[in-house]
Parts: structure tokens; sequence; C-alpha cells
């Protein structure tokens, strides 16, 4: 065990990240105070945050090869937090780079947009490494009081307010959900540890009490990752956030979730449940019913979002198969679809600060207006549909592959049927953008936002043509869970 | 054999090309131009590959191999044997006419081109491919330009049609993936190498449900009755470079997926399934034909005709036995020339006097004798008459059947004889007569479209006058297939 100050330096990328989110706030005042226009875009400082993230990133790295517990077992520094710390990162500084000027008539507040990002953050990658039921509690308040504030920035938008009523509201129960089921766990096992919870659990039998609380413990992530049956906020609060922060709900939040939910089912639930059964059928319920609900929208970001619970859905089938390699498919999925998901907000929000609209049929014929945004939405579209020089391809040949190993193969079965209903309604889109006839006026396209589209598209091609980095890294991460 | 990685130029030219018109290809001149240097590129690679595979000693030929994956044992390995150089040869044929056809496309001429080209990677990356999950990735590349090419360039229906064909194909994917995975795993040797897949010995009933997997998924392509309603439709939408390439090239590669996934592998489930598959075939071939006969448009005709001539394909492969074989592949480069001809001939029609309905067309021998000499040409090998490429095909696959059956051999008879009472009716009907309203704008073809015309029509009478160096390919290819159905 490591003393305190080393272990301090273990956290150092999270400490510079919760230090840049405050540097970024008192920066902010000290400007403030000493300047007579106080409504003036700062930019600068979503730069400065971006630049907090990628020192943290720096951190991360330097720190890859660390693998320890601290302070008696509660935080773990291992290759799937390292995983986990990179890709929050890296979604936090996209975000970041394409909410440089958040909303018109916001600049006023917008170092608290930054700041809030940016310990959100902050709690993801704390969750990435939490090991024990109290700290995932906390940490999960600190990802989640913030999205609150966030979800409902645009307070003079009513949509953004219920938004954040309902988002709110459902932090509030599944935290209250959560919370019993941790110390109904606690009072049954008497230990709050994760690799502890898995050795006493090894030894005993299901008591009502304790199965009471998995379920509940489950329940509370299950709102987390967007699965059905808790996905009925996703459309509502999607829809309703401020584009940016839908993008971020979108990935990092729901990644958290899983990165949470993988460290306690793997190390500590071994108890005989059939858990590939569980979970499959949520996998396949999300995959079903979330294209299902994409069909019929006509408003992109709820068809984002409904496309969202379906790929929770694919990324379940990785965790259903319950095996080393299913976790690195999971993992090697969540990499490709954040790029790809991404990619896409992002050209959402060049279009909607075009065209003021978020509905599809107002598309119509903009690949001629904006060539390179639409081949980015193009892109990320045919990537979450899983098709091929794309990240998404690879992605949901490795997660059928590895569910097929576990014998899960009505599983896959379901898992490809879906992949045609998503490409349909993925299609229409392009469609939208590419064959209509319409206005030529070219939509100028910020150079941020520019180059957010160029990192995520180089991503989700990349990914997609040379995915063995990233397969290298989602098996070591999966494999160090798995060996602990 | 040698050093220059011949077959990597072929299939990824265009993919080089696609992306060079993307990122520079203003104006109409550019991407045409880089499309038609692209296309010369794949048809010379192509050609020498034809010239110096070495029949005699036969197997895979010309291999690279590259380790692309390899946590999964994926990589990428192209080679070719006896079956897939003439599906090269049929590809750079129909690449570089349809190249040459499509050269006045000038409603955004480069995402047509860039569209096109990567459609191209896609089917010559399945011909060459020695790797199953390569082939699959290639595969799935063609789908997403197909659909844009016929929404966008396409007319009647489009939009449906577009979707349909899509859906299809995607649908028949989603099968291959499923079957893709089992044999992984039951292989167990961490490889999607198909000539490791070829060796190994899957239990009987493994090999007939996942056989049935892939034939139906590869079969959508086919297309397989019943199945087949998204294809005369995707035929007729398409703009005519993409019916080419669609009805010429890409059902094929529904046939060679069939034959390098389904049969290669899982002789046992060919035998299983063999009857239903002459069945089914016996149905295209009928069905089709009688399709066609009811048709008032140009290319629903040849659309219908393709579901029925690709019927002798699976009847040939039903037989499992030599000339059955032969005759199938044999037909897939002959059906695919043809086809193509007919859709460029149509094309040329169509984009003069604005109908394809055949009761508008008449005359237009009168009109434009090259033209006309043309359709001749193709309908004689869509008849199968002797002295072209069809009749080599068809032959050899009537030879397959009937010494299997002769009942089978007598519905698929039909066949023909249908085939030969719509062709022969049409071509009456537009060659005839006094040229019609709409056929007197109709003039002889420029040089550029005459080309294509000219080089398909001359394939089609050289592969039926000297079928010879076709046949040692394509037998070539099917030994060792053959010994494995035989031996089993």
């Amino acid at each position: 065990m490591a003393d305190p100050t080393v272990a301090l330096t273990f956290l150092a990328p999270e400490i510079i990240v919760a230090l840049t989110g405050a540097l970024v706030l008192v920066i902010d005042l000290i400007w403030i105070r000493s300047t007579d226009a106080p409504n003036t875009p700062r930019p600068w400082l979503a730069y400065l945050s971006i630049a907090g993230l990628g020192l943290a990133a720096g951190a991360v790295i330097g720190l890859a090869g660390v693998q320890t517990t601290l302070f008696e077992g509660i935080v773990i520094l291992d290759p799937l937090s390292t995983f986990f710390k990179l890709l929050f990162l890296a979604i936090g500084m996209i975000v970041l780079l394409i909410s440089v000027d958040p909303l018109p008539g916001f600049s006023k507040w917008s170092a608290e947009f930054f700041a809030l990002i940016v310990w959100c953050t902050l709690g993801n990658m704390l969750l990435a490494s939490a090991a024990e039921l109290f700290t995932i509690f906390l940490c999960l308040q600190l990802t989640s009081l913030p999205l609150i504030v966030l979800i409902g920035y645009a307070k003079r938008d009513p949509l953004s307010s219920e938004a954040s009523l309902k988002y709110l509201l459902l932090v509030l129960v599944s935290t209250a959900v959560l919370l019993y089921g941790m110390t109904l766990v606690y009072g049954a096992l008497g230990t709050s540890t994760i690799s502890e919870i898995g050795k006493v659990l090894a030894e005993q039998r299901l008591t009502p009490v304790l199965a009471l609380g998995l379920v509940l413990l489950l329940t509370g992530f299950g709102f987390k990752i967007t699965a059905v049956p808790f996905q009925y906020w996703v459309p509502d609060v999607y829809e309703g956030a401020p584009s940016p922060v839908t993008a971020f709900l979108s990935v990092g939040s729901k990644f958290a979730g899983f990165a949470l939910a993988l460290r306690i089912i793997v190390t500590g639930l071994d108890i005989p449940l059939n858990w590939h059964l569980i979970f499959g059928v949520m996998a396949a319920l999300s995959m079903t019913l979330g294209n299902l609900g994409a069909l019929r929208q006509t408003n992109i970001k709820r068809m984002l979002a409904y496309s969202g619970i379906a790929q929770a859905g694919y990324l379940l089938v990785g965790l259903a198969a319950l095996s080393e390699m299913g976790i690195a498919s999971l993992l090697f999925y969540t990499a490709a679809y954040g790029f790809a998901n991404l990619l896409a907000f992002t050209a959402v929000i060049v279009f909607a600060n075009a065209t003021g609209s978020y509905e599809i049929s107002d598309y119509a014929g903009l690949a001629r207006r904006a060539p390179l945004a639409s081949f980015a939405l193009t892109v990320a579209l045919l990537s979450l549909g899983g098709l091929p020089l794309l990240a998404g391809f690879m992605a949901k040949f490795y997660v059928f592959l590895f569910a097929a190993q576990a014998g899960l193969i009505w599983l896959v079965a379901v898992g490809v049927v879906n992949s045609v209903i998503a490409l349909y309604y993925y299609l229409r889109v392009i469609w939208q953008l590419y064959v209509p006839e319409g206005s030529l006026d070219p939509i100028s396209v910020a150079p941020r936002a520019g180059l957010a589209m160029s990192v995520c598209a180089v991503g989700v091609f990349a990914i997609g043509v040379f995915p063995e980095p990233v397969l290298r890294a989602s098996q070591m991460a999966a494999s160090a869970l798995f060996g602990g | 054999m040698n050093t220059l990685p011949v077959l990597s130029i072929v299939a990824l030219t265009p993919l080089a090309a696609a992306i060079l018109i993307g990122a520079f290809g203003r104006g109409t001149q550019l991407p045409r131009v880089l499309a038609l240097v692209a296309a010369t590129i794949c048809l010379a690679g192509s050609a020498w590959v034809w010239a110096t595979y070495d029949r005699a000693a036969g197997g895979v030929q010309f291999v690279e191999s590259v380790r692309w994956i390899p946590s999964l044992g994926i990589s990428y390995i192209v080679g070719v044997d006896g079956i897939s150089v003439p599906m090269l040869a049929l590809m750079a044929l129909v690449m570089f006419t349809g190249v040459l056809v499509s050269w006045n496309v000038d409603e955004r001429p480069r995402l047509f081109f860039a569209l096109l080209l990567l459609l191209v990677t896609g089917v010559f990356g399945v011909f060459v491919s020695v790797d199953a999950f390569l082939l699959f990735f290639f595969y799935e590349m063609a789908v997403v330009p197909m659909y844009l090419l016929i929404a966008i360039w396409g007319s009647t229906h489009k939009d449906y049609a577009a979707m349909k064909l899509t859906l299809f194909l995607f649908a028949g994917s989603a099968l291959i993936t499923i079957a893709l995975a089992l044999v992984y795993w039951q292989v167990g040797a961490s490889t999607f190498d198909l000539r490791i897949w070829a060796g190994a010995n899957f239990p009987p009933g493994f090999q007939r449900w996942v056989f049935l997997l892939m034939f139906v998924g590869f079969g959508t392509l086919v297309p397989i009755w019943p199945l087949h309603t998204w294809s005369p439709d995707g035929h007729v939408a398409a703009p005519t470079a993409v019916s080419m390439m669609h009805a010429g090239v890409l059902l094929k590669i529904g046939a060679y997926g069939v034959l390098r996934l389904g049969m290669t592998l899982f002789p046992e489930g060919l035998r299983d399934w063999a009857l239903l598959i002459a069945i089914i075939g016996a149905i295209n071939v009928v069905y089709g034909a009688l399709c066609a006969m009811n048709q008032t448009d140009l290319k629903y005709v040849i659309g219908y005709s393709s579901v029925s001539h690709m019927g002798y394909v699976l009847l040939g492969f039903a037989m499992i036995d030599k000339f059955g074989l032969q005759g199938a592949v044999f037909q897939m480069f002959a059906h695919g020339i043809m086809t193509a001809l007919f859709f460029a001939l149509i094309g040329y029609v169509y984009e003069k006097s604005h109908t394809r309905q055949i009761a508008d067309i008449s005359g237009l021998m009168s009109r434009t004798p090259l033209v006309a000499a043309a359709f001749v040409i193709a309908s004689a090998a869509s008849m199968g008459l002797p002295s072209t490429s069809g009749f080599v095909a068809e032959l050899l696959v009537y030879v397959g059947i009937i010494g299997r059956s002769p009942l089978l051999a007598a519905i698929a008879f039909v066949g023909v004889v249908v085939t030969a009472a719509y062709l022969i009716r049409m071509l009456g009907k537009i060659l005839l007569g006094e040229p019609s309203q709409a056929v007197e704008r109709i003039v002889d073809p420029s040089p550029v479209r005459l080309a294509p015309m000219g080089i398909l029509a001359i394939t089609i009478m050289t592969v039926g006058i000297f079928p010879a160096t076709m046949y040692q390919t394509i037998n070539a290819g099917i030994e060792p297939l053959l010994t494995k159905l035989m031996g089993g």
C-alpha cells in the first residue's frame, strides 16, 4: 500500500482535471471584473479547458503501466481504468471543442458551461477507477449534478428546462434506488469494496435481501447506460438538452455507466445466475425497441436518442458474452461508437446553426450546401449502421463474433436483424442529404467544428481500417478485469 | 510468380481513384478522366492475370498476404483461382465499358464517379479475397454506393427500388455474418483464411444449416426466387452504368459467394439441399422467363431475363457434377457480358428517345443498324444460340442436367423456349418496321458510346467461338471443388 503522498501522484490526472475546472471559473471571474463587456464570447476559456484535459490525458498515458489500488482499495488503477479515462478525456475535449460558443446569448455564462463539462468528465474518470460502493455513489453524484445544470442550460427554452427537470427526477430516483441497493448489499455482506464483495459472495448463498440489493444496484446503472427497461427518459432529455450536452450525454455518461457496471459485474458478482440470459434479453430488447422507436422519428436528435438506446443494446451483447473477449469487444465498441456519435452530433450542430432546425425533413439537399458536413454525417450514420471502412463495421463484427463464441446465436440473430432495421432509418437521413434538390447557398462551417469533425472522422476511419491498436488496448483492459 | 502486386492494384486502384475524385474532382472532365484511367489500369491488370494465370498448375495464384488484424487472425490475403480469373475479367470489362457509357453524366459527376469506383472496389475485392473476413468486408462496401447511385441518378420508382435493394442485400449479409461467426469458432484455428477453412472437416449437421445460411445470404443477391423481387426493380431504376454493373457483375457476387463460402466449405450441405436448389433454379428459369414475357418496359424484360438466366447457374450448382459446375461458372461470365450489353443498348435508346416502352419503339434497324446489330448479338447470347458465349454456358448446364434428371431438363427447357419467344418478339417489335416517332431522334452512336457496345459484343462472339481458354480456366478452378464434392 502506497503512502498517501505517493497515492496522490497516481491521481494526478484527476487532480489536473479538477484544477482545470476551478481555474477556468477563477480566470473568468477576474476577466469579468476587469472588462466592460462581459457578454463577449470567450473561446479561449474553452481552449484552456481543452488544454487542461489534454494535460490530464498525458498524465494518464504516463501512468499507463501502473496497476495498483489506493486508499484501502477504494480506488483502482489498471488498464481498464486507463482505457476509459482516455476515452472520457477525448470525449470531453471534443465536446468542449463543439461547444466553444454553446448558445447564442449565453456567452456571459460560458465559463460555467466549460467548467461543468470538465467536472463531469472528472466524475466519469473517477467512476472508471472507483472500486468501492460509496465512492461509486459520490462519483456518480459528481457526474450527475453538473449534467442537471448543463441540460437546463438553455433556460429560456422550455424544452431544455423540461429536460433538466426530467433528468433531475431521474437522478433522484435512480440515486435512491442505488443507495438502497448499496445499503442492502453492505448490510448483507459487511463489506463495500468490490473485490471483497466478490470474495464473500463466492462463499455465500444468495439470500432474498442480498438479491434485492443486487437487483437495485443494477437498476441504478441501467438508467445510466440507457438500456431497456430504463430508457424512458432518453428521447425527451436528449431532445431538450443543448446539442453539445446531448452529445456528451450520449457517449460520456453512457460509457461511465458501462465502466462501472463492468467492474461490479465481473469482479463482484460471482453468483450462479444466468447472466448471459439476463443481459442477453436486455440487449435484445434495447436493440429492438430502440430501433423500432427510431424508425418513426422526424427529429434528428430524437432519432439519435433512440439509436443510442439500440447502440446500448449492441454494447450489452458484448457484456452478455461475459467472456474476456466479449468485454474486449464491448470496450472496442465504445471507442468506435464514441467517435461516430460525436461526429454525428457535430454535423447536426453545424446544420442546426445554419438552418435552425433539427427536423430531418429540413435536411433536404444539404449535401450541396455543406458537402463536408454532409459527408461527415453520412460517415457517422453509416458507421453506426455498421458498414465497412468505418469503425462501426469492425465493432459490430467483434461483438457478434464473441457473442457467437459464448453460444448466444439467438442474440447474434436479433442483432443482425436489427442492423437491417437501423440501416433503413440511417439511409433515410442520408437520402435527405443527397437526393432532393434544394437551395445552393453554401453553409459555412466554423473551423472549430471542422476540426472536431475531422478528428472524429479520422478516428472512425482509422478504427475501421486499422483496428488492431484499439483492439489490443481493449483486450489488455479486459484481461486486467478478469486477471484481477 | 511475380513481384508486382497485380491483384491489389486491380482491387484498390478504384478506391484510390474514388478518394482522388472525392478530394479534387471539380468540374465534369476530371472525374471521368480519372475514372477512365482507373478502369484502364484495372482492365490491363485483369488482362495480365488472364494471360499469365497458369491453368495447368491451377489452384490459387498471385497470392499476396499481409497481416491485418493479428489478434483475430485476420489477414489481407488476395489471390485468384480459375473461378475468380473470369470474374475479374468480367468486372474489368463491365467497369471499363460502364465508365465509357457514363461519359456524359453531367449531374454531379464528381459524386457519381466516386461512388461508382467505390462500388467497383468492393466487387473486385470480393473476387480476389482469399480471407473470408476480407471478402465480407469488400462485399459490404458495395452496398451503400449502390444505394446512392440508384437514389440520385436513377429513374422509375428509384427511391423505393434503391431502399428495397439495399435492405435485401443487407439482410442477406446479416445471415452471412452469423454464418461467418459460426464457422470461425467451428474451425477454431483463429483464422479466416479460406484455404484453411476449406481443409477443415465440419460435422454434417453443422454443414447442413450453415450452408443454408450462406446459400440464402448470398442467394438473395443471385437472386433466388422468392427473394428476387428487389432485382428487376433495382435494374430498372438504376442509371445505365449501374444497371450494367448490377446485373452484369453484382448478381455474380451472389453466385460466387455461394460457390466459395457455401459449396466449397460444405459439400455435405450442398448435397442436403441440392434438390431444393435445383427446384429454385428451375423456378427461376421458368418464372423469370414468363415474367419477362409480360413486360412492356425494355429494362424490365432484361431484369426478369436475369432472374431466369441466373436460374441456370443454380441448376448447374445443384447438379454436383463437372458439366453442371462448368456451365454454371461459364454462365456467370456469359450472362454478365450479355446483360451489360443489353443495358448499355437500352440506356442509349432511352437517352435518345426518352422511352423504354416496347410499344413506343420500332424501326431501330433503319435508324441505327449498329445498335440493332448489337441488340441481335445480345439476344442471340441470351437465347443461347451457337457462336455466342451463352450457347457454351447453357449447353454445359444442360449436359449436366440431362445426366441427372431428364424431367428437370424438360422443365428448364421450357425456359429456353419462352426466352426465345420474348426476345424474338421484342427484337421484331423494336428493330423492324417503320421508325416510330420516339426513334426518329436516334442516330448511330458516337465513338465513345459505340466502343462499349463493340467491346461487349466482340467478347460475346469471341468467347462463343473460341471457348477453349475460358473452359480451361474454369476447369482449373472447379477441379479441387469437384474432387471434394465427389470424394466426400
